[in-house]
């Protein structure tokens, strides 16, 4: 096996993953191109199948997100909102998730 | 210049024109009847719309099977979902402009594609129809299309008086042209025989709350403002639209609900972009 990917368990697979190799079932059929992304539905399938790990190709380095560049840009975006206008408030939950999401904080359930 | 919803109407033949399969396709969303394997020979004529279907068929938003033909398509995803692969297809490459340098037709279906995804995410987490919605998603600002074709000298001057006043497109073509794209989209839907449904959705995605407005128009509008609010068009401009809260209310999701939406949006974005802006 090589670097660049590792083989992860189908129970540990997370959307967004990509496939480095193709995937076949056991009548040598592809289940799945190289470079697929998985997703919910895919790994579901996949559970289906009863495909135990897939070849996962590994990420470079994860960079931190800039947090001044993400606020600057979403002040931009919403700029024809007024925030503090509580008739407002669904505009200001969805600028208030993107940031979150941007910026990978934490979310309780 | 006023134009009235009657010229809007009579002119819609001088669009430009779908492939005779499309407008069969379009024509075909409430018949029963209709024979798949004859439909399937006529795409399947079409080479490069059969390609990008397939790739698109085969993408990992919607199958697992790889489908070599129309026909295995339509077998494996069933006819409704492959009709809508083959008119995301065939939508995203028509309507050329160029009369209006104003109007960034990349934009237009980058932001387009980013709906529709959404709108498909969103439609699975409500139980919805996810075909429907990721139609509607792909289709809710047709009526854009209808008039930057019309009256493209024109619709230059609402896009740049828009910029200008950094203001509401919806307010700027009202006064400028009379008409907004909501009327021109909802006009071209019912000239397709879209579902009432549809109709529905592309005439109201901006006012959800109206009554009768129906549940795919409250999918589409908060899928839009999703759309803009993560930057997918790659505009400068970029502004987010008036978020309802009572569609917003509506949906009901918890914040690490929609974080998984916004994630599931952008990544099924990048492949279908990948595709259809090929």
């Amino acid at each position: 096996m090589s670097d660049d990917h590792a083989m992860v368990p189908v129970t540990q697979l997370e959307p967004g993953m990509v496939l480095s190799d193709e995937l076949l079932d056991n009548n040598g059929l592809v289940l799945l191109a190289k470079g697929a992304v998985l997703s919910e539905a895919t790994i579901a399938s996949l559970q289906r199948h009863h495909i135990e790990a897939v070849p996962v190709a590994r990420v470079e380095a994860h960079r931190a997100p800039d947090e001044q560049a993400v606020v600057a840009r979403l002040d931009h975006l919403f700029r024809q909102h007024d925030l503090d206008d509580d008739h407002d408030w669904a505009a200001k939950l969805l600028r208030r998730y993107v940031e979150d999401y941007r910026l990978e904080r934490q979310v309780a359930p | 210049m006023t134009i009235t919803s009657e010229e809007l109407i009579q002119g819609l033949d001088d669009l430009p024109s779908l492939p005779a399969v499309v407008m069969e396709l379009l024509g075909s969303i409430d018949q029963e009847d209709i024979d798949i394997s004859v439909l399937a020979k006529k795409v399947s004529a079409d080479q490069a719309l059969t390609a990008k279907t397939l790739r698109l068929a085969n993408s990992s938003a919607f199958g697992l099977v790889k489908a070599t033909t129309i026909q295995q398509a339509m077998t494996y995803l069933g006819f409704q979902s492959t009709r809508n692969l083959i008119l995301a297809a065939a939508m995203t490459g028509c309507f050329p402009s160029g009369r209006c340098p104003s109007f960034d037709d990349k934009a237009f279906w980058r932001l387009s594609i980013a709906t529709a995804a959404c709108a498909r995410v969103l439609a699975r987490h409500m139980r919805f129809n996810q075909d429907v919605a990721f139609t509607a998603g792909l289709l809710h600002g047709i009526g854009r299309l209808v008039l930057v074709t019309r009256y493209p000298e024109q619709y230059d001057t609402v896009l740049r008086e828009r910029k200008r006043l950094d203001g509401d497109l919806l307010d700027t073509e009202q006064a400028v042209l009379g008409v907004d794209h909501l009327l021109a989209g909802a006009a071209l839907a019912e000239h397709w025989q879209f579902s009432g449904t549809m109709q529905q959705a592309i005439a109201f995605y901006h006012a959800p709350e109206t009554p009768g407005a129906g549940f795919l128009a409250t999918i589409v509008h908060v899928a839009n403002a999703v759309a803009h609010a993560l930057d997918l068009a790659g505009d400068a401009d970029e502004l987010v639209p008036s978020v309802s809260s009572v569609a917003w209310t509506a949906l009901g999701l918890p914040e690490e609900v929609w974080l998984h939406v916004f994630r599931e949006t952008e990544l099924q974005f990048e492949e279908m972009t990948a595709i259809l802006m090929a």
